[in-house]
């Protein structure tokens, strides 16, 4: 029997022989590379569903709100459940730069560039749906608490979507903030390797003239900390206070205290499972593997079965709750929501989201990357579903039987959804080809105690005795 | 001590006047931008002003070149009229009359700056009593409807005639020189001076001949009054006299001769005033018929059978009234109604009314009438009532003669048989073998398309006139515009043919002044718009029918091969056809029973539609708007149309509205829907409505644009009903609901036990101040409140289109309706309860809902920007400009009363050339329609919310005018629109905080044993109660294990 330097769970977070200098050149690599066929057709499809969004909010615009399905009973449907969905997605970045940072997990450094860049993408499409949805929205700047020439004409501090709209900026800001922060020692890198002056320039620029000093260390590791404390209550309150546009109003299926803790953890419950998608594609398509591996995929696998948990109690607890509240307009609500004429959507949602995330308990499935790929868009279907749920089957069939109504998206509508997929993956692939999709500086702390080749060389402790384990051990670093 | 003066400049040194002057008034001149002449540069401070021409030329070439300057069409009073007659931005009321081939109201016209808005009813009539109906309120858009013929028009030449000088010369040759018959064809003319005009242009021709025609006829009432009582007359019906009404398929709340009359009367009877406990009384209202009409739905027992069954019915009435004998029919319900009917009719002041076309029927009802009483009592053959005198073989006859080439000349007045004639091909057909033929019609309808001359009427808006609705009873007509266009008067048109100098104006003075006694008496005729004797005698007449003889011809009568009858109904929006079937108002106005819009359609039973025809009440999926699409034929004549599932219909007969299907040139909102008159047939005597009917399949689909698709209010306390017996062994019934309901939020269990007094009313202070955690505020001043009385609501949709009248809601088309998105303010929800497969079990409520103006209103909070706020006197308010279209405050308004613009429905939206436009409802946006707008109601853009402002801008007029009269407000100076429009004044409107005012009465005192409030226990304290619903009858149906409707949520 002999000691182990390290627990055999803990799997290298890098796999291959990997030097600084390798890491490095791997990262950097795509980025001075021309791109590839496939990433000249992912950016033009992109770009043009960017397109046939921009034309179908023009059309929407100019027309106005009667081009889209919703009515005088659901005055919410594609747009709000679109915005929910985005904002609940651009959960997960946050989750790892922030939160697992403070909780040291090592494991976020191989995903945690390309999540929170997915944040900022998704915010930056949720938040064309609350703009987009108004009825005049060459007023929007209404709901700016700006000192104006109307009188003492403030917005509606009461208004749970004017708690959106700080919620909702204060997000992007610090999220961008945070990113950017992390990328700038890494644009250096890319700045001291640029072969020609634009890029030279460009990235210098980028970098705000880092030169890699101590001081200059000191600080990013400080400033990263900083924000970390920042963002992390912000993961929580974003969606608490998108939930709050529900759980303040009087609607039977809206009206619940549940909903800030729901609302969360379906939130990172998508956000991971957005995450996935993604980074499963680039660790393909940028041959990331060994930055990008299994463990890391497993990890947040795990984050996914628990979180889809969470939102199946809720759902559970909902029906509960409105069963053991014995209002009528209550009960209602959710019978109209499981057994009505959206019947579909709910049952949707309770499999994508409930059932699917289950498989992830067997370990055989989370270490799957084909399998994982599936579930993760799986998830998002559901999260989607979840979404449409909660905005459109509570309002059809609300208190007066007279004015319940079905409500069917149209072509704007769903041009609108497409065109915020085309903002989104325009803003990925220009990432994906100008940034360094892992953070270069950040997996480097981690190379020397979670790469393979330096956990390789620490197996030849395992073979000596206690005495001697200790005392390498001890002087080891 | 001086100080050493330094002066600044000769002028100064020798202080010249001009200078002092100058020193005095530093900023002696005008803004140089007013003076640009070329001095402007050597002016005494070139610098500053300078700086200020730059600035004032920048800025307006900017504006000059940026904006685009707007073409003002509006004329400024410069020299101001008489200020009598015309103060700009005042309203002006003028009596009148609506009349429409029979169809009377008697109403009071607003005009603002000169053109009508605003129609409302006119409480000196003892008549109409102020009521109107959709019709009526809907009539100020057909005047500035876009499609009305604008000058005559003479169609040998293909071209409008710019003068009436150049076709009455060949009219009139064509007159004298006609080689037959001279016919004039119009609507029952219930105008004395039109008669009398009519009598000049009769014998002017010998050969002309005068008849009536009314497209949906009731000559079989009046020949069977000509054989029962030698009076080919209508009575007076006394509905307000009646306390067992008996209806055999009778829409009289409805359509049925004179409804705003009837439900006024009617509804007199049914308001019950809690305070009276135990002893309220309440009429009983039998209704046996075979659809669904709105006075069904109104009905305290109500059983079906087929129209062919109306006279075995009417028989077995006749029968238990007389002599006891039980009726025996299959259904048992229909026997109960029968003999509990005959029960109730026994006892006096009963009334029974028939809305067949059968004579033998209607002189079974005669007979019933004549032995329980009524002639006398609720009959009155005193003042003989005119609204419809048309005799169907008449029309027959003409149309006979027409085919057979003898008559010579033939002029239409306000009647359309190319459209409505039951057999309208052969009518099309023989119309061009007259000689001459001549139209009045106010638009290129399907007749007028075919007569050689178009010479249009004025609209009655637009003309002097009268009527006399019952022998007696005066009504006068005064223009309240110049006529839009190129019209004359019809009965100038047959003065001037009959050669008459005298124009139809000076005929009506002369006429009135000598018949009323003086210029003045007719001056005040004319401002109260009626003359009507001081009291009502009431005289019976005896009945001389033979109703033996008729009982032996109905129960010989054929009773209909095949399976299914149909009944060709009118609707009570679109009516008969006429101008309305281009009235986009009516068009969209929900159809009471229904509640769909835009098109006819095929109604039948739930029961009918599942087993035989494929189509479910709940559409397919409980949600598409398609409907199975029916060929049904009859006596060959066939017409495609959806079905529309509709509890209540028998299960054997099926409905289709008339005055759908209309030509193009009627109007472009009147295309939709088919024409159902040729399914109406002629039994030799009279029109038949109902005839046998065969049903295929077709397998198309169409929409049907329906504005409500739930029809169980599924037993939810959102309608209090109870049996007239229920009320009154316990008339606190209500009360201990609401206070077992609200108790927890009323007397908070914390604060100690609370010892409830079982004789106190329900806490409402209490309850708002515990049902918060926030502060209550103090209400003080004015606070509106309304009041509507569920027993008064027949669901006529007078209110729905007065609103939209009165606060200029835009009408949205069938596209938007299809979708869910109708901007109607006002609501009225109509619910069903009973067993679907069981027609006799189906009853109905109505309930009006407007915003409720929640004096702790969840719309209000989740405004981002408080564009919707309270007024301090509990009004929810909407600033307009504010609105950024959020839609959160209609998501969260537990009524669902927000209405949002989804589009440029009226062209005020700041973005060019982005009206929204149908096709159906286009029309709506012409300059000449936008007339209709009341300038007092801003007109909303497209993206903003809007909804019920309990008519904000007659509360600030009637502020204003209690303010100059110096007193403070009562209940007189203010009224809402809808409250005018409804003709059993179901709506109470006013200052709650005033313990004088009606609605604190009803609140508080004399109903408040009635009063509820929607969704009370949500605590957004609503402005709106309602008052609990009685029926005079055994059991409300809603709720229990009978509801099927609620029991499988339908």
């Amino acid at each position: 029997m002999h000691l182990k330097y390290e627990s055999f769970v803990r799997e290298p977070l890098i796999n291959g022989d990997k030097t600084y200098a390798q890491v490095t050149e791997d990262i950097c690599r795509p980025i001075e590379q021309k791109p590839g066929r496939l990433w000249y057709m992912g950016f033009v499809f992109s770009l043009l569903l960017l397109g046939f969004g921009v034309f179908s909010v023009f059309w929407e615009v100019y027309w106005g709100l009667g081009t889209w399905g919703i009515n005088k009973t659901v005055g919410w449907g594609w747009d709000i459940t679109n915005f929910v969905w985005w904002v609940g997605i651009g959960h997960a970045g946050t989750l790892i730069s922030a939160i697992l940072l403070l909780f040291r997990q090592g494991w976020r450094t191989g995903v945690n560039r390309a999540a929170e860049a997915m944040t900022i993408f998704a915010v930056m499409c949720a938040g064309q749906f609350p703009i987009f949805h108004m009825g005049r929205v060459w007023n929007a700047f209404y709901v700016l608490p700006l000192p104006n020439t109307r009188g003492a004409l403030w917005p509606n501090f009461n208004s749970a979507l004017l708690w959106d709209v700080f919620a909702i900026s204060t997000y992007f800001t610090v999220s961008l903030l945070f990113w950017y922060s992390g990328l700038i020692p890494d644009f250096a890198t890319v700045r001291d390797r640029a072969k020609t002056k634009l890029r030279k320039r460009l990235y210098g620029l980028a970098s705000f003239g880092w030169t890699g000093t101590a001081k200059n260390w000191q600080r990013f590791e400080s400033l990263s900390l900083v924000l970390a404390g920042l963002s992390t209550p912000l993961v929580l309150s974003v969606h608490t206070i998108v939930s709050f546009d529900f759980a303040t109003s009087v609607i039977p299926g809206w009206h619940a205290t549940i909903f800030p803790p729901y609302f969360v953890a379906g939130a990172v419950f998508s956000g991971f499972a957005m995450v996935q998608t993604l980074l499963i594609l680039v660790r393909k398509i940028f041959r990331m593997e060994d930055y990008i591996t299994l463990g890391h995929i497993e990890a947040m696998n795990k984050v996914i079965v628990l979180t889809g948990s969470i939102v199946g109690v809720a759902y559970l607890t909902e029906l509960f709750t409105a069963w053991y509240s014995q209002v009528v307009y209550e009960q209602q609500a959710f019978k109209w929501r499981v057994l009505g004429p959206y019947w579909w959507s709910y049952w949707a949602m309770m499999t994508c989201n409930v059932v699917s995330p289950q498989f992830f308990w067997f370990k055989k499935l989370r270490r799957n990357v084909v399998f994982t790929f599936i579930l993760s868009i799986v998830v998002n279907i559901g999260m989607w579903f979840e979404r449409f749920v909660i905005i459109v089957t509570s309002l059809y069939r609300d208190y007066l039987p007279s004015s319940w109504t079905y409500y069917s998206p149209t072509w704007t509508e769903i041009g609108f959804y497409i065109g915020t997929f085309g903002l989104f993956f325009t803003c990925f692939f220009l990432f994906a080809k100008y940034f360094p999709v892992v953070a270069i500086a950040e997996i480097k702390f981690t190379l020397k105690t979670s790469g393979n080749n330096y956990k390789k060389k620490m197996e030849h402790l395992d073979e000596k005795s206690a005495e001697e384990f200790i005392h390498i051990a001890e002087h080891a670093h | 001590m001086s100080q050493k003066q330094y002066w600044k400049g000769l002028e100064q040194l020798e202080q010249t006047p001009e200078h002092q002057q100058i020193v005095e008034n530093e900023f002696q001149q005008d803004l140089p931008a007013m003076d640009l002449s070329d001095k402007l540069l050597n002016a005494t401070t070139p610098r500053r002003d300078f700086l200020k021409f730059l600035g004032f030329s920048t800025l307006a070439a900017t504006v000059a070149a940026s904006c685009e300057m707007p073409v003002r069409k509006a004329i400024p009073y410069a020299i101001r009229p008489d200020a009598e007659l015309l103060t700009p931005g005042v309203a002006n009321y003028y009596a009148s009359t609506f009349v429409d081939n029979g169809d009377y109201c008697s109403v009071l016209v607003k005009t603002r700056d000169g053109r009508p808005i605003m129609i409302e009813g006119n409480h000196s009539s003892s008549v109409t009593r102020g009521g109107t109906s959709a019709r009526v309120v809907a009539a100020t858009l057909s005047l500035y409807d876009k499609t009305r013929l604008r000058q005559p028009y003479d169609k040998k030449a293909g071209k409008s005639v710019d003068t009436f000088e150049k076709i009455d010369t060949p009219i009139t040759q064509a007159l004298a020189a006609a080689n037959g018959e001279i016919y004039l064809v119009t609507g029952t003319i219930i105008s004395p001076t039109t008669k009398e005009v009519i009598n000049r242009f009769l014998s002017r021709y010998p050969n002309a001949r005068h008849i009536q025609y009314d497209p949906v006829s009731y000559s079989g009432m009046l020949l069977a009054n000509e054989a029962s009582y030698g009076k080919k007359a209508m009575p007076s019906y006394h509905f307000d006299e009646a306390e067992t009404i008996f209806s055999l398929g009778a829409d009289f709340l409805g359509t049925w001769l004179s409804p705003v009359e009837f439900s006024s009367g009617y509804i007199k009877n049914r308001k019950i005033n809690a305070r009276d406990g135990k002893s309220v009384r309440m009429n009983k209202h039998y209704q046996v018929e075979a659809v669904m009409s709105m006075t069904g739905a109104n009905a305290d027992e109500r059983a079906t059978c087929k129209p062919s069954e109306f006279g075995n019915v009417a028989a077995a009435l006749y029968a238990a009234v007389t002599s006891g004998t039980a009726p025996a029919f299959k259904s048992k319900k229909l026997n109960d109604l029968v003999t509990s009917a005959a029960r109730d009719l026994k006892k006096g002041k009963g009334l029974v009314v028939c809305g067949s076309n059968d004579v033998n029927i209607q002189i079974i009802v005669n007979a019933i009438n004549n032995a329980i009483g009524a002639n006398g009592t609720t009959i009155n053959w005193a003042n003989t009532a005119n609204y419809k005198q048309g005799v169907d073989s008449d029309m027959v006859r003409f149309v006979d003669a027409l085919d057979a080439g003898q008559v010579g000349a033939v002029l239409f007045h306000n009647v359309n048989p190319a459209y409505d004639y039951f057999d309208s091909e052969k009518f099309r057909k023989a119309l061009p073998k007259a000689g001459l033929s001549v139209s009045f019609n106010d638009r290129m309808d399907e007749t007028t398309q075919l007569c050689a001359y178009a010479v249009p009427d004025h609209h009655w808006l637009e003309s002097w006139g009268d009527a006399e609705p019952k022998a007696g009873y005066y009504s006068f007509i005064q223009p309240t515009i110049a006529p839009l266009f190129k019209t004359r008067a019809f009965q100038d048109s047959l003065l001037k043919w009959s050669g008459a100098e005298e124009t139809y104006h000076e005929l009506f003075n002369k006429y009135w002044i000598s018949k009323l006694g003086g210029q003045s008496n007719f001056d005040k005729a004319l401002q109260d718009g009626v003359v009507e004797p001081e009291t009502v005698s009431f005289a019976g007449a005896s009945f001389s029918g033979d109703v033996n003889a008729a009982i032996a011809k109905v129960s010989a009568a054929p009773s209909g091969d095949g399976k299914y009858e149909l009944v060709v109904y009118e609707t009570v929006a679109i009516g008969y056809g006429g101008a309305w079937s281009n009235n986009p108002w009516l068009q969209e106005m929900p159809d009471p029973i229904t509640k769909a819009t835009w098109d006819n359609y095929v109604c039948m039973s739930p029961k009918t539609a599942k087993e035989h025809f494929n189509a479910e009440l709940t559409g397919i999926n409980q949600v598409d708007t398609r409907k199975k699409v029916l060929k049904v034929t009859v006596n060959k004549k066939s017409v495609e149309l959806p079905v529309v599932v509709v509890p209540g219909f028998h299960n054997d007969v099926i409905g289709i509205a008339a005055g759908y299907g209309r030509d193009a040139q009627v109007g472009r909102a009147s295309v939709n829907g088919k024409n159902a008159y040729p399914l109406v047939t002629f039994n030799g005597q009279t029109f038949n409505y109902a005839n046998p009917v065969s049903i295929e399949q077709t397998g198309a689909l169409y929409q049907v644009a329906i504005t409500q698709t739930h029809h169980s209010y599924e037993a939810r306390p959102i309608i209090k009903e109870y049996t007239l017996k229920e009320f009154q062994e316990n008339p606190r019934h209500l009360i201990e609901e609401r206070k077992k309901e609200l108790a927890h939020y009323t007397h908070l269990h914390w604060e100690g036990h609370h010892e409830e007094d079982p004789n106190a009313d329900f806490d409402e202070k209490a309850f708002e101040k515990n049902g918060t955690l926030y502060p209550v505020h103090e209400k003080p001043g004015i606070h509106w409140g309304m009041s509507i009385d569920l027993n008064a609501c027949t669901g006529c949709g007078a209110c729905v289109v007065a609103c939209q009248a009165e606060n200029n809601v835009s009408v949205v088309g069938k596209h938007e309706v299809l979708k869910a998105q109708e901007m109607s303010w006002i609501r009225i929800d109509r619910y069903f309860s009973g067993n679907p497969d069981d027609p006799d079990s189906i009853q109905a409520v109505f309930q009006p809902v407007m915003c409720m103006h929640c004096d702790n209103a969840p719309c209000e909070n989740v405004c981002p920007v408080s564009a919707t706020n309270h007024s301090s006197e509990g009004l929810n308010q909407m600033a307009y400009n504010r609105c950024i279209g959020t839609k959160y405050c209609a998501n969260n308004c537990p009524y669902k009363v927000r209405r949002f613009n989804w589009m440029d429905f009226n062209g005020a939206d700041s973005f060019a050339d982005n009206l929204y436009e149908d096709g159906l409802r286009d029309d709506i946006n012409d300059d000449l329609t936008r007339m209709v707008l009341n300038p007092d109601v801003t007109v909303r853009s497209r993206g903003v919310m809007e909804k019920c402002s309990f008519c904000v801008q007659r509360l600030q007029e009637g502020k204003l005018a209690a303010k100059k009269e110096g007193i403070p407000l009562e209940d007189r100076h203010v009224s809402t629109a809808c409250q005018r429009a409804c003709a059993g004044d179901c709506i109470t409107f006013g200052n709650v905080n005033d313990k004088e005012s009606a609605i604190y009465k009803v609140r508080y005192e004399d109903n408040k044993e009635r009063v509820f409030y929607m969704l009370e226990s949500l605590h957004v304290l609503p402005n709106v109660s309602y008052l609990s619903k009685i029926r005079n009858t055994n059991e409300i149906v809603a709720g229990t294990e009978n509801d099927q409707l609620y029991h499988q949520h339908i």
